[in-house]
């Protein structure tokens, strides 16, 4: 039966003194797909060796179902895992290393063929039983391991960038077919990736994670819609970070440019971050006249066609760079860099970010 | 063989030249001459009329005493070997996974420390221990634990002590090798998927580390039976080993020819460990054949 975790203000101070977890706390519900996304050395492997149990928090605790399981061993805490290079033993057949974790529990010779038949069959492995791993190619391993995992039944199930080795295709391959299987099990899954399209695209929800802190939580579409911090706006696809004083309703962002604040943001004094997407502004050929707060005059700099859509990068008037992305739909215009331009866009757009 | 390679021989060929003479002179030559030796009735330098016997084997076959030899030889191998395997894989273990780099070479230097020493200085270190006056029975008596000193020197005991003291390095050193290159997230697979710390180790990292094993086994074996310091200095000629027997054969008796012989079986016992040595890598590690 799939289990609900609890992260109560974890951190892990290792060895040398290094800080790899910062106080981190959240919740995992039960057979939710929860994604830990940052970049390289934000502390996601540790978190989730943690979870695991390879590794004991220097303080906070770890609770699942509610019961503390913070010092619990890793062989009693019946969760599975998919390690990023699989550990597959390389010594058993693909039968048997699915066949572990069901030795481990003592159950007889027939169920556990049984079991994992079913497995292999269910990741699409049939009559690959009696290969080693080491003549499986990278997708089939990643196969294996995922049986091994599952065959178990685990309460929750631990995966550390398990596509990471994987080349494209495959990998968008095999991220439609975890997700499916972890929607037909209803499993709980935790999902340590780096790579935010992946994150986006798999989880119900996403912890951001960066220098050992979560910044934030939130759904997909939550966490691409109104990042809350700075590095959250930064890190999950391209953005416009904007930084400056306020003035009345508006941001005196310096260069003579002066963003109007959504409604919501109207009151206050101070400085302030605003992230404004590529994709929330229109660009137009050079208009008359530009409404102050809510559109600007500009130069495309440079142009990125990525088939869909255009990136065109443009330099305002006052030597702001702006980041304008346009759909590719045949009738709207493609500009080309030289081209004089008028960027537009609704004041509600902008997400006001905590530093 | 590569034909093209044979007829037209490149600079770097003649690089392995030195190595390839230097084996042929110091490996093939004596043992060649060795083999020849032993089934000859004398010594072809010094007796112009030799003839070709099969005497030399037939005495040893013959001869309960040497066939007892053979097997004190083997046996004290034997010993030797699994001792330094007990002693030396928890120390191998431990060295091929501690974290810290200070604890990893404080490791590395007490298990290399001894080998700076000659063998000789090593074991009369040991004489002075084992001795019916040693430190050790001398201990035991003033703590009232034995009464009669301990027969330690002179026994296969005190040989065992002796020899495992000295080969157990080169057991560590093969064994942290190949335990190094096992992935220790092999390990925690196994815990994840329900091993206890001590079945993990036994279903994962045991076999892995067989290939180490036997290799280490092999090579502690092989020097052990070719001892002759220690067996000496320990046994005091109370217990017969082979290479002592070769020795007393030359330099007493100078019946080279029946030391070849003996010589050949020593070579022979090895060469079998060699060739079951390759069998069993081949059984329990299959899959590096089949990549
Ligand atoms: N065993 C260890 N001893 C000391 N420091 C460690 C250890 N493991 C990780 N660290 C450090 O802790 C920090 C977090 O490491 P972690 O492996 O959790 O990062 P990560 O988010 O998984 O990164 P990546 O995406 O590169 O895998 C890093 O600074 C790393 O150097
Ligand atoms: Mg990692």
């Amino acid at each position: 039966m799939s289990a609900s975790i609890e992260i109560a203000g974890v951190s892990k101070v290792y060895d040398g003194g290094v800080r790899a977890v910062d106080a981190v706390a959240m919740d995992v519900r039960q057979g939710e797909f929860f994604s830990l996304l940052g970049p390289s050395g934000c502390g996601k492997t540790t978190t989730l060796r943690m979870i695991a149990g390879f590794e004991t928090p220097s303080s906070g605790a770890i609770r699942v179902d509610g019961a503390d399981i913070t010092h619990v061993p890793a062989h009693k805490r019946d969760m599975g895992m998919v390690f990023q290079n699989y550990a597959l033993f390389p010594h058993r057949t693909v039968a048997e290393n699915v066949a572990f974790g069901l030795r481990m529990r003592g159950l007889d010779k027939a169920t556990i063929a049984a079991k994992v038949k079913a497995a292999l069959a269910m990741v699409e492995l049939s009559g690959l039983e009696d290969r080693r791993p080491a003549q499986l190619s990278g997708g089939q391993q990643q196969r294996v391991a995922l049986a091994r995992a599952i065959v178990i039944a685990p309460r929750v199930l631990l995966c550390d960038e398990p596509l990471g080795a994987l080349d494209k295709k495959l990998r968008q391959q095999m991220q439609f077919e975890l997700k499916q299987l972890q929607k037909k099990l209803g499993l709980t899954l935790v999902f340590v990736t780096h790579d935010q399209e992946e994150a986006l695209a798999m989880s119900d929800r996403i912890a951001v994670m960066n220098g050992g802190r979560v910044e934030q939580v939130g759904t997909p579409t939550e966490i691409y819609n109104q990042p809350t911090t700075r590095f959250v706006a930064d890190f999950i696809g391209d953005t416009n970070i904007f930084r400056g004083e306020r003035v009345g309703p508006n941001l005196d962002v310096g260069k003579g440019l002066i963003l109007a604040l959504p409604p919501s943001e109207m009151q206050g004094t101070g400085v302030l971050s605003v992230a404004l997407r590529p994709e929330k502004i229109r660009l137009i050929p050079r208009a008359e006249s530009a409404a102050a707060g809510s559109s600007a005059h500009g130069i495309v700099e440079n142009t990125n066609f990525l088939g869909g859509a255009v990136l065109y990068r443009v330099e305002l008037a006052g030597g702001h760079r702006v980041l304008v992305q346009q759909p590719n739909a045949g009738t709207s215009r493609l500009f080309v860099p030289g081209n004089g331009v008028t960027l537009e866009w609704t004041p509600a757009d902008l997400v006001v970010l905590k530093d | 063989m590569n034909s093209t390679a044979a007829t037209r021989p490149n600079g770097l060929a003649l690089f392995i030249l030195p190595s390839a003479l230097l084996f042929a002179l110091f490996f093939f030559l004596p043992i060649g001459l060795m083999a020849v030796m032993s089934v000859l009735t004398g010594n072809p330098v010094v007796m112009p009329k030799v003839a070709f016997t099969t005497r030399h084997y037939v005495r040893m076959i013959g001869d309960p005493f040497y066939l007892e030899v053979i097997w004190t030889t083997v046996r004290i191998g034997l010993v030797t070997t699994l001792v330094a395997l007990a002693i030396g894989y928890p120390l191998a273990h431990w060295m091929a996974r501690i974290k810290s780099r200070t604890g990893h070479a404080l490791l590395l230097m007490a298990v290399l420390a001894p080998m700076l020493t000659g063998i000789v200085v090593r074991t009369f270190a040991w004489m002075t221990l084992l001795s019916d006056k040693g430190v050790v029975n001398e201990t035991l008596m003033s703590l009232g634990l034995i009464s009669q000193p301990l027969k330690l020197m002179y026994t296969e005991t005190g040989i065992v002590v002796g020899l495992v003291h000295i080969y157990v390095p080169f057991m560590v050193l093969t064994l942290t090798g190949v335990i190094g290159r096992i992935d220790e997230r092999l390990e925690q697979a196994a815990e994840n998927l329900g091993a206890s710390p001590l079945r993990a180790f036994l279903e994962v990292t045991l076999p892995l580390s067989l290939p180490g094993i036997l290799a280490g086994s092999l090579l502690v074996f092989a020097l052990a039976i070719s001892a002759y310091v220690t067996p000496i200095l320990l046994g005091g000629f109370q217990i017969m080993t082979l290479p002592i027997l070769i020795y007393q054969q030359i330099s007493a008796n100078f019946n080279v020819g029946f030391a070849a012989a003996l010589g050949i079986v020593l070579l022979v016992i090895s060469l079998l460990l060699v060739v079951a040595y390759n069998r069993a890598l081949g059984l329990v590690s299959g899959q590096r054949e089949l990549q």
